[in-house]
């Protein structure tokens, strides 16, 4: 499949506007209240089907609606094998996003989103869904960082996002090296930021062993075994971290790095790969 | 539902015993010997009856020798309960189930001492090892007739003879083989033996029994009404109503009979066949495969009808989840009750995923288990 047949709907600075409504509002300030417009985003149902199959209906802007789907999907164990992907349709009027896989996904469609009851007999696992458990690897590869970078990163991540500026309403992400930013997305969902990014990774073939995973959201376990299941072993975030992502994070021997603002940072996890 | 949990409770179960616990239920009811009207003296006769069927089934014993009891954890606890005094010790193997190894923890505060005997990895005792662990104050040897864990089959002839030349009382737990295989105390130098109603011998829950050598008596563990002797607040001596206080599971034991009846219809010999044939399979299957580790003796001819295995780098918890959520297979995940049996096979704490077959079970049913764990395998990362 070529990504050319796809429709991809862009988040080119110029497309901003489509992402945005403008309302009318009432301002209250210490000096008064005022009528005045204001630019919210955009909330869509976005349903995916999988051979069609209805998966899930996600709430998101509508943009990347294509590495949306497709990251959903890899995230979910329901793709896992891109040499068997063939096609992803883009219905934008309905809001709906048709992928085709010759992949035999019968175990991850019986198993999604089904949470594992143990006995209590025997070890058990801290993973909640079984998806999840048989996905995740601890991980091979480290990337070493340096405080700098981190402090670097951070920055870059809140410059990139015209839309957060015009709308304070999403939450950015995006892929990168220490040194640099390769890929951005902004989303009204973090989990669906990831998914964009993890989407586009499966499409582009872009390796991620090597790359760092930076957000605006919390690092929840959801965040977190998204990261894992992509290979992607480090995470940063401006947010805090939750306790059942780091207990998963040291399981999986990942980098966790949380609350970075004003030159300050908080190392919850992976504290060896983190240079002065 | 493609049920693999035998080893827990054999399922389904005959309508010949659902037909006769219905029976006594609907048409009986009365309490067996607490009273002679004729529905009591009906309810007397069906516990008689189960009694000496399972008498003939353990190779013509006295069937006043064999106490009724709940479970096998109960007829265990009253083995040993009723026989060890404080200062005494005794052997038993590191393939223990709880319901031998928390009675003897509980037994220690009493001053009753006891050495687990380390068996192989794969699970299985040598008798010789137990000459080395002999003490002046040893007493008994306790001995697990069939692991539950691995299904692999202990030397309970060889100790048996060994106890005796040695003077030993021999008490073996048959949870595992009754009804998977003969076992006849009196040809296996077997002083006691505790077994359930509602494994291989296909009766209802709420049954077991603890049969004792003619000759060997024990302490009452409780006491109470009988039926008998009701003049005296002392226990009656006669068995077995002096273990047997209390009222008796009597629909239980109705479909009890007709559980043993069945496996003697169907053959002892026929059933172990029909299970080892059905395991050799899945052994010979899942040993190659990579990712699959199986614990147990290889020779599976050694073994009931129970095998555990696991798959690399997923708990058995998630395994068993897995095959009940996705494919509909009932399998038995963790410690099996067996903690150091987990140990000395290596799988503990983790514990294994348990497949147990019954005489109903299918060769198809084990051809969708094997599909299903290639499937697993091919989708775990």
């Amino acid at each position: 499949m070529s990504r050319h047949d796809a429709t991809v709907i862009p988040t080119a600075p110029s497309e901003i506007d489509d992402l945005c409504e403008v309302v009318e509002v009432s301002h209250i300030t210490k000096s008064g209240r005022k009528r005045s417009p204001v630019a919210v985003v955009r909330e869509i149902p976005l349903t995916i089907f999988l051979n069609d199959q209805e998966i899930v209906t996600l709430l998101c802007t509508g943009a990347h609606v294509e590495s949306l789907a497709v990251g959903f999907l890899n995230s979910e164990g329901l793709l896992q094998d891109r040499s068997s992907l063939r096609g992803v349709e883009v219905d934008q009027s309905r809001h709906i996003v048709r992928v085709s896989s010759s992949e035999d996904a019968w175990v991850a469609e019986r198993l999604l989103g089904r949470r594992i009851i143990t006995s209590g007999c025997g070890k058990g696992t801290i993973f909640y869904h079984v998806l999840d458990s048989l996905q995740s690897r601890p991980v091979e590869h480290h990337v070493a960082l340096r405080v700098d970078q981190v402090r670097h990163l951070m920055g870059e991540l809140n410059h990139r996002s015209e839309l957060y500026r015009r709308s304070r309403g999403v939450h950015n992400c995006a892929l990168a090296l220490p040194t640099e930013i390769v890929l951005f997305r902004a989303d009204i969902g973090r989990h669906n930021a990831v998914d964009m990014i993890i989407g586009e990774c499966f499409l582009e073939g872009l390796a991620t062993q090597d790359k760092i995973l930076l957000t605006t959201g919390r690092i929840t376990s959801e965040i977190l075994i998204k990261c894992a299941k992509a290979g992607i072993p480090a995470l940063i975030s401006r947010s805090a971290a939750t306790s059942l992502a780091l207990q998963l994070a040291r399981d999986l021997k990942m980098t966790v790095i949380g609350y970075v603002r004003g030159g300050n940072m908080v190392v919850y996890a992976g504290g060896e790969h983190i240079e002065p | 539902m493609i049920y693999l949990d035998n080893a827990a409770t054999s399922f389904p179960k005959p309508e010949r015993v659902i037909a006769a616990i219905s029976r006594y239920c609907r048409e009986i009811g009365a309490n067996p010997g607490r009273a002679s009207h004729r529905l009591a003296r009906e309810a007397s006769a069906v516990v008689a009856r189960t009694r000496r069927l399972l008498a003939h089934l353990l190779g013509g014993v006295d069937p006043s020798r064999i106490i009724f009891t709940p479970s096998t954890t109960v007829a265990l606890n009253l083995a040993l309960k009723g026989i060890l005094h404080t200062g005494d010790h005794m052997l038993t193997s590191s393939m223990e189930h709880n319901s031998v190894l928390r009675p003897l923890h509980h037994l220690e505060r009493l001053g009753i001492t006891h050495t687990r005997i380390p068996c192989s990895p794969e699970g299985l005792l040598d008798p010789a090892d137990i000459r080395r662990h002999l003490r002046p104050e040893t007493r008994l040897i306790a001995l697990v007739h069939a692991s539950n864990v691995t299904g692999g089959l202990m030397p309970v002839a060889e100790v048996g003879a060994l106890a005796r030349e040695l003077g030993l009382l021999f008490l073996v737990d048959g949870a595992q083989t009754m009804g998977a295989l003969p076992v006849e105390p009196e040809r296996l130098s077997i002083d006691l033996l505790a077994g359930p109603g509602h494994k291989g011998l296909l009766g209802p829950m709420g049954t077991g029994f603890l049969y004792v050598r003619p000759g060997l008596d024990l302490d009452t563990l409780w006491e109470g009404g009988t039926g008998s002797r009701s003049e005296s607040t002392t226990q009656p001596e006669s068995w077995p109503d002096r273990f047997e206080s209390g009222t008796l599971n009597a629909p239980g034991l109705a479909g009890l009979a007709e559980g043993i009846a069945e496996v003697q219809e169907r053959g002892l010999d026929a059933i172990a066949a029909h299970k080892t044939r059905l395991m050799e399979r899945l052994y010979q299957e899942f040993h190659p495969l990579p990712g699959v580790i199986v614990y147990g003796p290889a020779r599976r001819h050694d073994c009931v009808g129970t095998l555990s295995f696991n798959v690399t780098g997923v708990t058995s918890n998630e395994v068993a989840h897995i095959l009940d959520t996705a494919y509909g297979i009932a399998v038995r995940p963790g410690l099996h009750c067996a903690p150091a049996a987990h140990q000395t096979i290596g799988s503990f704490p983790e514990g294994t995923v348990r497949v147990s077959v019954g005489p109903y079970t299918t060769d198809d049913e084990i051809e969708a288990l094997i599909k299903a764990v290639e499937q697993i395998l091919r989708f775990r990362r």
